[in-house]
């Protein structure tokens, strides 16, 4: 359940680690709330910071603090039902930040991830996370 | 089908029921009911609530009757024959009398006596007739000829 302002940990490797949500893209129906598999705008807040060495190399920090991007949620604390009746919930609201074309920013993500992005559209990221809950 | 373990009472939870806990460590925790989930999320110590599985195993709850029947079991004794004894000739020696089985003993004792007897004047007669009558001595190797000695 991500709004506006909604603070989210960024799990890739793309640089950035924590970011505030500030737009739920539409969908047909999620009524300004985003959930699992959702994509939504946020600002970066705190990102790692940017070395001479590291930008040379191809693990590159891509993003810093202030940047606008798009990102999916991944993880969210509130409940999420699946079609089999059970509810998951986690610890923390987690995100993966994407580019315009809808792809990963990074290439590697630490952490687990919700199964439900598969069925939305988000099989890739299902399958470069650890491991799928 | 496939029936899960509460993680905190050890209840079984059934399709379509329950809630997963995903811990920030990312440990999987899977609850039966609300009230399961409520009291791990209280950080208590299943151990220490009385309806739960862990308690009830601990103190050893809802397994006495079993132990008794266990230990109302008995070993039978039953008798058999045995390899060269089959349960009559048993039977006959647990029977008789201390008097009849002393009797019986010195007759055993006196027949081997005699028998031995017999075998040593029998021996003792064979024995010396072949004495010096025999081939020289000659020993194996030298009867394949060998050098012997």
């Amino acid at each position: 359940m991500i709004g506006l302002k909604g603070t989210l940990n960024i799990i890739d490797n793309s640089g950035a680690l924590v970011a505030e949500c500030v737009k739920v893209l539409k969908q047909k129906v999620n009524n300004g709330w985003g959930s699992v598999g959702d994509e939504i705008v946020v600002v970066v807040q705190r990102a790692r910071p940017i070395s001479a060495a590291t930008s040379a190399s191809v693990t590159a920090v891509k993003v810093r603090q202030g940047d606008v991007r798009r990102a999916v949620i991944v993880r969210t604390r509130k409940p999420v039902r699946r079609p089999d009746g059970r509810l998951i919930r986690f610890d923390d609201n987690a995100a993966v930040l994407l580019n315009n074309k809808r792809e990963m920013l990074g290439t590697r993500i630490g952490g687990v991830v919700s199964a439900d992005l598969r069925m939305k559209g988000w099989g890739k990221i299902a399958s470069l996370a650890p491991k799928a809950i | 089908m496939k029936v899960e373990i509460d993680s905190f009472s050890g209840f079984r939870i059934y399709p379509s029921k329950g809630k997963l806990f995903v811990r920030g460590d990312s440990k999987v925790f899977r609850f039966a009911s609300s009230k399961n989930a409520s009291l791990f999320l209280q950080r208590k110590n299943p151990r220490k609530i009385a309806w739960t599985q862990v308690y009830r195993r601990m103190h050893k709850k809802g397994i006495t009757e079993e132990v008794a029947k266990k230990r109302s079991r008995r070993t039978v004794k039953h008798q058999r024959g045995i390899v060269g004894a089959d349960l009559a000739a048993i039977s006959a020696k647990r029977n008789q009398t201390a008097a009849q089985r002393s009797q019986f003993r010195l007759a055993a004792i006196s027949k081997a006596k005699t028998e031995k007897k017999d075998k040593e004047t029998k021996k003792a007669k064979p024995a010396s007739a072949p004495k010096g009558s025999g081939a020289p001595k000659v020993s194996k190797q030298q009867m394949k000829g060998g050098k012997g000695r």
